[in-house]
């Protein structure tokens, strides 16, 4: 096995990163690598959407995407909210609606719904919202508040 | 999961030699089946050859005929009007795969490589007339797909050979309906799709979901007739249909419900077809 050195831009600023094991994923150089811990592991094999982040605007599974795949690419993780726009509404939409128990789920969620609204726009349709989260699990909260954030975000949509 | 290296050739020569060099050597498209294949030592590999920077991202258009090239992503593909307007059933298949998130990496190639019984893209592109372009020591050359996927995750890929392109010829309709218990990210517990192409109008079937492979069924089609099927034609094809698939009981279902899966889903598939709408 080799590594190499690799540079991406996580959440605005560059990082290039000391030598990355060609088997690296995503997901663990963000947690280990970065201390980025809001981005979760859920499953590991692509089930449960709770390593969601975004890769040049699209929403991508952490846990199924090797570091040295995506060299240059923007990453953006929940660590931004407050810092982009897309997110910090996708987060604020669930705050308001309490769309969260435990909160292990939460940044996957938000961040493929933020992917949704890079993708189709502020004004995305409802029912491209709730497609952007299919591929999400919620063990607690249930999916009801979920879906009444989504509502929420899309009524005040400009 | 043993460590492995990995190399992304800038051009299909360097893709082609570095797999030559290493027969053992994986192929990586989007990653969303090796990786988790590694990972659960269904595969070895000490290498993985990367098509990241092979210029196959592609879809093209010539008429009522569509080019897709093998490394671009399936949403790209979902995302272009006229895959949805000219061949709904292959847009359907291609919307069945996962979640939105692993559409953004996962590929056709990909789908195809791996030959998994539980594909949402085969029984479509078998309805289709696909076929499969593929690059090697030894040049091109283009295998039906019926021909390149061989069994449950056997094809016809020789070594060091790649998957480059799949050809679409145009279609008259298509449609594609699955049955599963989680709309994403789960494996349908069986799929019917049907397509009638431009060349001579006939209707083509074929039912996937099932191992080892998917298949076409031309006694099934051949029920249907040609064009609008009479109601009385559905109900043979329907009935042939659970008669003829060798069907298999499994933790996801029975074989019984399969049974009545498989006529219920075609006549949806076939009034989709048609132009008559119906659930997605
Ligand atoms: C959570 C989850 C849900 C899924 N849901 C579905 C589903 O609903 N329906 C479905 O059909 N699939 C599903 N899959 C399977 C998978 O995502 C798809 O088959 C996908 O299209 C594979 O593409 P990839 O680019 O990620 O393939 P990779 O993992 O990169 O490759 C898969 C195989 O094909 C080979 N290969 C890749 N590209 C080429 C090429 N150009 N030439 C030759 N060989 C090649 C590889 O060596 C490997 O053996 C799911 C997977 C996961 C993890
Ligand atoms: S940890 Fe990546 S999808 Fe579950
Ligand atoms: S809030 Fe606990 S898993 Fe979703």
């Amino acid at each position: 096995m080799t590594a190499a050195p690799a540079t991406l831009r996580v959440n605005g600023a560059t990082v290039a990163l000391t030598p990355v094991p060609d088997d690296e994923r995503l997901l663990d150089t963000l947690r280990w690598r970065l201390g980025l811990l809001g981005t979760k592991e859920g499953c590991r094999t692509g089930d449960c959407g709770a390593c969601t982040v975004l890769v040049d605007g699209r929403s991508t599974l952490a846990c199924l995407t090797l570091t040295h795949e995506i060299p240059g690419t923007e990453v953006l993780t929940i660590e931004a909210a407050g810092v982009d726009p897309d997110l910090e509404r996708a987060r604020a939409a669930f705050a308001r609606a309490s769309a969260l128990q435990c909160g292990y789920c939460t940044p996957g969620f938000v961040l493929a719904l933020t992917g949704m609204l890079k993708e189709r726009g502020r004004d995305a349709p409802a029912d491209e919202l709730l497609d952007a989260l299919q591929g999400n699990l919620c063990r607690c909260t249930g999916y009801a508040a979920i879906a009444r954030a989504v509502a929420a975000l899309r009524a005040e949509a400009p | 999961m043993t460590p492995f290296s990995l190399v992304a050739p800038a051009s299909v020569d360097e893709a082609v030699a570095a797999l030559r060099s290493d027969a053992a050597a994986g192929i990586l498209a989007g990653g969303t089946d090796l990786l988790l294949d590694l990972d659960e030592g269904r595969t070895r590999a000490e290498r993985l050859v990367s098509l990241r920077r092979l210029p196959w991202r592609t879809l093209d258009w010539t008429g009522e005929a569509l080019a897709i090239g093998s490394t671009l992503p399936l949403r790209e593909l979902e995302d272009d009007p006229d895959v949805r307007r000219r061949l709904p059933g292959l847009w359907q298949a291609v919307r069945a795969v996962g979640s939105v998130a692993l559409r953004h990496r996962a590929t056709i190639g990909g789908n195809l490589g791996r030959a998994a019984p539980a594909s949402d893209l085969i029984p479509v592109l078998l309805t289709l007339d696909a076929e499969i372009e593929l690059v090697g020591p030894a040049g091109t050359r283009t295998l039906p797909v019926d021909r390149f996927v061989l069994a449950s995750r056997r094809t016809a890929l020789g070594p060091a050979e790649l998957i480059r392109s799949v050809r679409i010829p145009a279609a008259r309709a298509s449609a594609y309906r699955w049955q599963r218990v989680r709309p994403a990210n789960d494996i349908s517990q069986l799929a019917v799709a049907v397509a009638r192409v431009a060349a001579d109008g006939g209707w083509r079937v074929a039912v996937g979901g099932i191992p080892p492979r998917a298949t076409l069924l031309p006694d099934v089609a051949e029920a249907l007739g040609r064009g609008r099927p009479t109601d009385a034609a559905l109900r043979a094809a329907a009935d042939r249909a659970s008669r003829d698939v060798a069907l298999v009981a499994d933790r996801r279902a029975s074989e019984e419900y399969r049974r009545r899966l498989v006529g219920t889903l075609l006549r949806r598939a076939v009034a989709d077809g048609l132009g008559g709408g119906g659930p997605a």
